[in-house]
């Protein structure tokens, strides 16, 4: 996504009119269909847009009809574009065999995941006539569709590369090198977050986190220096706070969230009662 | 592999473009297979994460990541292949070689006899489908081979009857 898209140019966005099942909805252009049309209310299925990164259509679940100069065509709403007038389908007859199908493969795919299972009973798929991928000590429990979401989020927003696609055709899955712990993994959860199907697992305990999807790796946890609460994976944090100006990093440093908040406020309570001269809780900056 | 060799390799190679696929493919060649410490020291010179190179590793069929046998079996079970009887070519060399017929983790089929004279592996057409079935071993093809065929063809690389 260009900062232009998500508005950080400082102009503002032209707004264009485009065509929902046959319903006028507003848009800026040049915005994603899929985020525009999701917003209107329309029940267009998707697994792997995920606003921060760029549009990529792995899935395939988002596709619509677009009707351009009276000609037809099928594409991926989550890398489509908003322009003037633009006109798309959600549910021709073709869509909805398209879809199905589509529905089949995943139920296969990822048979224990009940996302999946949910997600296409909406749209009336309940069995599927594939094979389905049975794998007893699949560490992401018959629950990956790939997607790519959780690599692409390791690799362009965390920097830390620690998962990729391993294999390739039928037999690919996503872990880590030589399926063990990777210590280029830093614990952040990236992944899970992203994971349209909560295929991957991670646990705290003992103030260490275990990323038991990627090779049971382990993540020592920061512990907050006022309460004592493990709270977030120490090589993070430690990133996090690098990306701070030296005052408030000190100031914050080995604090969890709940008692940085509160130190923050104690901070600007005091500063105004004494008239707001010397605070220096200053923006972040990166 | 060692530290002094694998320099030496990568000093060759410097355009960007399929660098790492080169560096690689050297290594396959001269160990016949990709261990595991030449990958991770690769990972640490060209500050290339070990997950992408795993990944490259594990897709292209030609990487091996378990050391190879000295002769290298190949069946293709390309259609053709797979017609005229691949499959029992296969089943007689598992018998013939006394292993077990088991597909790796990665789907790739290879396995090594106890005493490392044979790999065994599988492959999609090797362009030779009017000799089908078609074995290759260390580079040489064998077109119509048959489960009789067999002794004698590996009576060439020093296999006997047991
Ligand atoms: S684990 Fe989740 S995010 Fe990663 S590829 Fe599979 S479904 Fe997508
Ligand atoms: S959400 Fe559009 S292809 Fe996956
Ligand atoms: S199918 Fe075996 S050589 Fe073509």
């Amino acid at each position: 996504m260009t900062h232009e898209e998500i508005g950080l140019s400082g102009t503002p966005k032209k707004s264009v009119t485009i065509v929902i099942d046959g319903r006028k909805c507003r848009a800026d252009e040049g915005e994603i269909v899929l985020s525009a049309a999701l917003r209107e209310g329309a029940a267009i299925p998707h697994l792997c847009y995920e606003a921060s990164l760029d549009p990529y259509g792995a899935c395939r679940l988002c596709m619509v009809e677009v009707c351009h100069n009276g000609k037809t065509s099928m594409v991926t709403a989550c890398t489509l574009h908003a322009t003037e007038g633009l006109e798309i389908r959600t549910d021709t007859p073709e869509i909805v065999k398209y879809r199905n199908v589509l529905f089949e493969l995943y139920l296969a795919e990822a048979p224990k995941s009940d996302v999946i299972k949910e997600m296409a009973a909406r749209y009336g798929v309940t069995r599927t006539r594939f094979l389905k991928k049975i794998d007893t000590d699949d560490p992401l429990g018959g629950s990956c569709v790939l997607c790519g979401l959780c690599v692409r989020v390791c690799n362009e927003i965390m920097g830390a590369g620690a998962i990729g696609f391993v294999n390739r055709g039928p037999y690919t899955v996503v872990g880590t090198p030589f399926f063990e712990a990777n210590t280029d993994c830093i614990g952040c959860g990236a992944c899970a977050n992203v994971c349209p199907t909560h295929a991957i697992r991670i646990e705290d305990r003992d103030g260490e986190r275990v990323m038991h999807s990627w090779g049971g790796g382990r993540v020592r946890l920061a512990q907050c220096g006022v309460c004592g609460k493990y709270y977030a994976p120490g090589a993070l944090t430690a990133a996090t706070l690098a990306r701070l100006l030296p005052p408030l990093r000190d100031d914050l440093a080995g604090l969890c969230p709940a008692c940085r908040a509160k130190r923050i406020a104690d901070e600007e309570i005091r500063v105004n009662m004494r008239g707001g001269a010397d605070h220096h809780v200053r923006p972040r900056r990166s | 592999m060692d530290e002094k060799t694998l320099d030496d390799v990568i000093s060759r190679y410097d355009s960007p473009s399929g660098r790492l696929l080169g560096i690689l493919g050297e290594i396959q060649n001269r160990e016949g297979y990709v261990p595991r410490d030449a990958l991770e020291m690769l990972s640490a010179k060209l500050d290339v994460r070990l997950s992408q190179l795993y990944g490259l590793v594990t897709f292209y069929s030609f990487f091996s990541l378990k050391p190879v046998g000295d002769h290298v079996i190949t069946v293709c079970m390309g259609t053709a292949c797979h017609v005229r009887g691949a499959v029992e070519v296969l089943a007689a060399l598992e018998q013939l070689l006394g292993i077990e017929d088991e597909a790796t983790q990665d789907g790739k089929f290879s396995v090594t006899t106890e005493d490392n004279r044979f790999t065994l592996e599988i492959a999609r057409c090797f362009g030779a489908c009017s000799m089908a079935p078609v074995v290759e071993i260390d580079g040489n093809l064998y077109g119509y081979v048959t489960p009789e065929t067999l002794p004698g063809i590996l009576g060439n690389y020093g296999w006997r009857e047991s």
